[in-house]
């Protein structure tokens, strides 16, 4: 049995810093019921697009990588039956995931307030920018804006050259908030369980990222005058490390204990498979750097990391393993608003008279009402 | 109205969780051990951590403070017990065989010698790797650096024709330790609802992948892998009056961000579309560039917000404490150390019904 098999989730995460904590929680055994509307899709859908012909919406690779083991509604929340339908579900979920901008769930009278109105239990997971207080809360960001505020930037570069960002194909900060906020959640979801009252957990992106910066933020408060900033690719404690170009072309990454300054002509003179695994040979870490082509062929690197679908389209897999197991992917990534009615049915018992009258008001739909999100 | 108890009981305060630190395994291993038992610690779990004679060497890796101690070690260590123990002796392994008989969970690196003793605890084992158990690679060198070629993060940052560059701080080791956390908390979850709690087994080598898996994601779609563009990329790092912005926009905020900077020049069609303004990148750049030159990261954030546009001002670690949100929040929170004094640090990022995890001191070492 799974840690969290008989929990539901109803799922307002976009992209990836909410919808990949729901998605963590469904790894667990969570039922998770993600919610979209026509008007307006998990951005994801539009930005990985593939193509502009008619479904482009249910093709996107990044959507589906992020969104598997998921049931799909979509409900416009603007609608005032459509908010109806939410407050209904709310009562028969267990945690809310969203990611919105601070005040959009509030001004739909399904904030946390509203809903824990219905369901004092309700765990609610509010993932935002810049946290759900002070003056900057109404900021926007995205992905790597949040590389610069959070301090990780400064410290990011060549040697006394300008900061660097990890970039729209990384977007970093947004990858880590739902390593945390998942276990946070689940924190919460005990103490639910053994008090009879859910939370509100308001997490700052932007916190998340500069956390991880712990130590330089301890020692800068205790030394203002502390030398930091870029430095490339060493790292103070270490003897010497750097990126070295072999002979076939290719890069490495080697961390030496103690200094060596023929390294960079050791890389040169061998292919890097070679220099790889004579470094390692006498105890030295390195590794080729990799990019995504080869990390698609390393499978015994993958370990449970990358998953195929029934479909055979590859997803997201786990970050940890249970049990020395990864998962498997029951259902794939579902089609916008795949099972509404399916959903409808089975929690709030609709019928079919009641499940048209929605679609025929556009309160539920299948397809977008917009073209770019 | 909340009951007292209720408020003053931390989440996680009925666990109790060892951390058995091995005297000889890599540092970065011991980087995302210790920072998912210290998040449980903050949480109230009773955390205790068995140091190895002459302590766990996280006490003497920098940044170190004024005193000499470790910046590094106050971070990772806040909220725990600390014991030493020799586990090469009988004795050792014996006291720690009694710890684990009352303890919900442990964490322990997979080199560690006492590995096999911890797995076949009645403890739940959270392990933490440095590779994939498939790579059957226990003893390979390692380090942090190596992790984030191996994942591929590295091949993402830096100019296209130079050397690739690593993330600053230690983002392979957090980034797992944050997973091993969320593990420890599926596990304590399962035992707490009378369940038999799964292992958990986190590799470096595994977590750098899941979070750059864009890379995989797009070499699988694509044909090809995406990697660092540099003065290339839509996203650069432009200088102003007082330091550097980052400029970050998505698609819909284009028309914002072009009315934003208002320079006629924008209106081009090239610029219309993201292929446009990826194919004319360099001129786009020259464009906007000068707007930033003689205005303050504050002004450029104020202004951008105003219209919605996201750009990212670059603040130091030391800004970071006179950040007005931080400040706002809380986030960097003073704490009394009894031998170094007030020290300020982030607290777990999160607040649970408005409330924040305040960290006590790291533990001495007991002579």
């Amino acid at each position: 049995m799974k840690a969290l098999a008989g929990v539901r989730v109803l799922d307002f995460g976009l992209l990836t810093a909410g919808a990949n904590t729901s998605a963590m929680l469904a790894d667990l055994g969570a039922d998770v019921i993600k919610i979209e509307s026509g008007a307006y899709l998990d951005p994801f859908r539009v930005v990985g697009k593939p193509d502009n012909e008619k479904g482009w919406w249910n093709r996107s690779p990044q959507f589906r990588f992020t969104n598997r083991n998921k049931r799909g509604l979509a409900l416009n929340l603007k609608a005032p039956e459509g908010q109806r339908v939410i407050r209904e579900l709310a009562a028969h979920c267990d945690i809310v995931v969203e990611n919105f901008r601070r005040g959009v769930l509030d001004r739909a009278a399904l904030g946390y307030k509203d809903l824990s109105a219905i369901n004092p239990r309700l765990v609610f997971a509010a993932i935002s920018s810049q946290g759900d207080t002070g003056p900057e809360r109404m900021n926007v960001s995205f992905g790597s804006t949040l590389d610069a505020t959070s301090g990780i930037a400064s410290l990011t570069g060549y040697e006394g050259e300008e900061p660097r960002i990890s970039g729209m194909d990384v977007n970093y900060p947004d990858q880590i908030v739902s390593l945390f906020a998942t276990g946070i959640v689940i924190a919460a979801i005990m103490e639910a369980r053994r008090t009879g009252k859910g939370a509100f957990l308001d997490f700052s992106q932007r916190e998340v990222a500069s956390f991880t910066l712990g130590e330089e933020i301890v020692a800068a408060s205790a030394d203002p005058a502390r030398a930091s900033g870029r430095r490339g690719n060493r790292e103070e404690g270490v003897a010497q490390q750097d990126a070295h170009r072999c002979k076939d072309g290719r890069w490495i990454a080697v961390t030496l204990d103690a200094p060596d300054p023929a390294i960079d002509a050791f890389c040169a003179g061998r292919d890097s498979a070679d220099a790889v695994a004579a470094l390692l040979a006498r105890g030295i870490a390195a590794a080729p750097c990799n990019d995504g082509a080869d990390l698609l062929r390393d499978t015994k690197l993958q370990g449970v990391t990358l998953v195929r679908d029934e479909r055979g389209g590859l997803v997201k897999g786990l970050p940890y393993r249970l049990d020395g197991k990864g998962i498997s992917i029951e259902r794939p990534g579902p089609d916008l608003g795949q099972h509404t009615d399916e959903v409808l049915r089975e929690l709030l018992g609709y019928d079919d008279a009641q499940l048209k009258k929605l679609a025929d008001t556009g309160v539920t739909s299948t397809t977008p009402t917009v073209g770019e999100v | 109205m909340q009951k007292m108890s209720d408020d003053t009981s931390l989440p996680l305060a009925r666990f109790t969780i060892v951390e058995v630190n091995d005297a000889n395994v890599p540092l970065c291993l011991r980087l995302a051990t210790s920072l998912a038992a210290k998040i449980a610690a903050d949480l109230g779990a009773d955390v205790l951590k068995i140091e190895p004679l002459g302590g766990d060497p996280v006490r003497r890796a920098p940044p170190f403070l004024l005193q000499g101690e470790s910046a590094l070690f106050q971070f990772l260590n806040t909220s725990k017990r600390s014991l030493v123990l020799d586990l090469v002796s009988e004795s050792g392994r014996n006291a720690l065989a009694g710890l684990l008989n009352k303890a919900d969970a442990v964490l322990f690196e997979e080199p560690a010698t006492s590995a096999p003793l911890l797995r076949a605890s009645h403890a739940t084992p959270i392990e933490i790797a440095a590779f994939p158990a498939e790579m059957n690679a226990a003893t390979r060198p390692v380090s942090e650096f190596a992790i984030l070629a191996l994942g591929g993060l590295l091949h993402m940052v830096g100019e296209p024709e130079r050397k690739p560059l690593r993330l600053g701080g230690h983002q392979a080791s957090y980034a797992a330790g944050l997973t091993a956390f969320t593990g420890l908390s599926a596990a304590l979850a399962a035992r707490d609802a009378g369940q038999t709690a799964p292992a958990v087994r986190v590799s470096l080598a595994e977590v750098m992948q899941w979070v750059n898996w864009k890379a995989a994601s797009g070499a699988d779609a694509g044909g090809t892998s995406p990697g660092r563009e540099g003065k290339n990329s839509e996203f650069q790092i432009v200088p102003c009056r007082d330091g550097h912005v980052a400029v970050v926009y998505t698609v819909t905020q284009w028309p914002a961000t072009r009315a934003l900077i208002g320079d006629p020049r924008l209106a081009n069609p090239m610029f219309n579309t993201r292929a446009g303004r990826r194919q004319n990148i360099t001129r786009l750049y020259e464009i906007i560039t000068p707007w930033f030159a003689d205005k303050t990261r504050a002004e450029i954030q104020k202004t951008a917000q105003a219209k919605g546009v996201p750009f990212g001002p670059i603040f130091s670690p030391a800004e970071l404490l006179q950040t007005e949100q931080y400040v706002s929040r809380g986030f960097l929170t003073e704490m009394a150390h009894p031998k170094l004094g007030s020290l300020r640090l982030p607290q777990l990022p999160v607040q649970w019904n408005g409330r924040s995890f305040a960290p006590r001191p790291a533990p001495e070492l007991a002579a």
